[in-house]
């Protein structure tokens, strides 16, 4: 009987075998990967005008770096296809714009993630998704581009989990985490716009980050009473390592339209959240992180013998934003319900988003 | 890096973190590197208990220092 669709013939006895050598030289991230050959990786490379001897990103203190074709190589293996290249080498470069990956970040134990989003036409050229379980799996553009910064992070860097990877607990960030704005359903201009890029550029920014946060507000058509719940989540004592933290909120369509149904834009809804994203000086005793470090200027107690006074000292209001700039605002998501969250971005933050054009391929 | 500039120095860290304290010795190129461990964790202890764990390592400090 003739086959009713033809498959394309393989020994998988041979596929498994090459399977299981990556596996067990530690080349994963505890999936499998996809195994490359040198004509695998010189699609990848094809697409950039870059020497794949440049280096993206050097961890100096590793004495490790990332050349244009590891992180070729590691694209490969994490099952991009050849032409979301230059939206990987775009992460690269935010990520080194960022700052925090060269500092060790990625090892430490607070267990942070590199959140990637995409912004522009490459979107729908690479069919990134942004409308639509963008936080969750089933879209190969989205997994693997984020799978691949992991890969790197693993096989170039040699931060495995258990040894150079300290994360006490990590997040499931870690295996991929890269969204895209729903530019298309945002009653807003889009990040990257608003940010000094052409809307026909498309850009990647890297936000390193420790958590996303659900919100809930399904019940309201007040803008006051959305804002209240975005500042609530962002002002959690339990965030709170820094003397400040910072934030960007995954707005869903619905509510970024009931927003601007009431006149309200991106900054509106920003100084909004900056202005309530306050705990009492009570709240903060009641934690122990009343207080910050003369050292490190992480909070702590008032009781304890390093604590010197934060910057609201004499102030019962304590705000956990330094400035309106510490909050970024995006538009992700379907338009089918009052569901957003608050992505816990590390760092105290303030300055310009760290975002890094996506290059053309050679034509 | 201290001792490399010439200074002589002591490693401690607690128990928690002795793999990865052996991985960065490792990328050093110095895997004998002895450093001195103490219980986890610290951050939490009150300052009777920093004295008790640091009376408890002072003679290893001592010894790794003047390479006795």
């Amino acid at each position: 009987m003739e086959p009713a669709i033809e498959l394309p013939v393989i020994d998988i006895d041979e596929l498994r075998r090459v399977m299981e050598e990556y596996s067990e030289r530690g080349w994963t991230d505890g999936l499998p990967v996809m195994p490359v050959t040198e004509s695998y990786v010189s699609g990848f490379l094809a697409q950039t005008i870059r020497d794949p001897d440049e280096v993206l990103l050097a961890m100096p203190h590793l004495d490790r770096e990332c050349t244009v074709r590891t992180a070729a190589i590691n694209a490969a293996m994490a099952g991009c296809r050849p032409e979301y290249f230059p939206v990987v080498l775009a992460a690269w470069s935010a990520l080194r714009l960022e700052g925090y990956v060269e500092r060790a970040i990625w090892q430490s134990t607070t267990g942070t993630a590199p959140m990637l989003l995409v912004n522009g036409p490459v979107r729908e050229r690479i069919g990134l998704n942004s409308q639509g379980n963008v936080f969750g799996s089933g879209f190969r553009a989205n997994a693997t581009i984020g799978r691949a910064i992991r890969l790197t992070a693993i096989n170039a860097f040699g931060l495995r989990p258990h040894e150079l990877d300290q994360a006490t607990q990590g997040n499931p960030a870690k295996y991929t985490a890269c969204i895209a704005e729903n530019e298309e359903r945002s009653p807003w201009t889009p990040f990257h716009v608003e940010h000094g890029f052409d809307v026909q550029a498309s850009t990647v920014t890297a936000m390193t980050m420790r958590s996303v946060v659900h919100i809930e507000a399904r019940h309201t058509t007040v803008p006051e009473q959305l804002a209240l719940d975005l500042a609530d989540t962002i002002r959690r004592t339990g965030a709170l390592i820094h003397e400040t933290i910072s934030a960007c909120i995954a707005l869903g369509p619905e509510h970024a339209e009931l927003l601007a149904h009431h006149g309200w834009g991106k900054d509106e809804l920003r100084r909004f959240v900056f202005e309530h994203s306050v705990n009492s000086r009570d709240a903060l005793a009641a934690v122990g992180k009343d207080a910050v470090s003369g050292k490190t200027r992480w909070r702590l107690s008032g009781a304890h013998p390093d604590a010197v006074p934060d910057s609201a000292a004499g102030s019962d209001e304590v705000r956990v934003l330094n400035s309106e700039q510490a909050l970024q605002i995006v538009v992700t998501g379907a338009h089918n319900s009052g569901v957003s969250a608050v992505i816990e971005t590390f760092g105290p933050r303030g300055g310009p988003p760290a975002i890094a054009p996506v290059e053309s391929a050679p034509a | 890096m201290l001792e490399r500039a010439g200074v002589p120095a002591v490693s401690i860290c607690t128990d928690a973190f002795v793999v990865p304290a052996r991985a960065m010795a490792d990328v050093y190129g110095v895997p004998d590197f002895e450093f001195v461990t103490i219980p986890h964790p610290i951050a939490s202890l009150d300052p009777t208990e920093i004295d008790a764990n640091v009376q408890a390592v002072i003679a290893a400090v001592v010894r790794i220092l003047t390479g006795a």
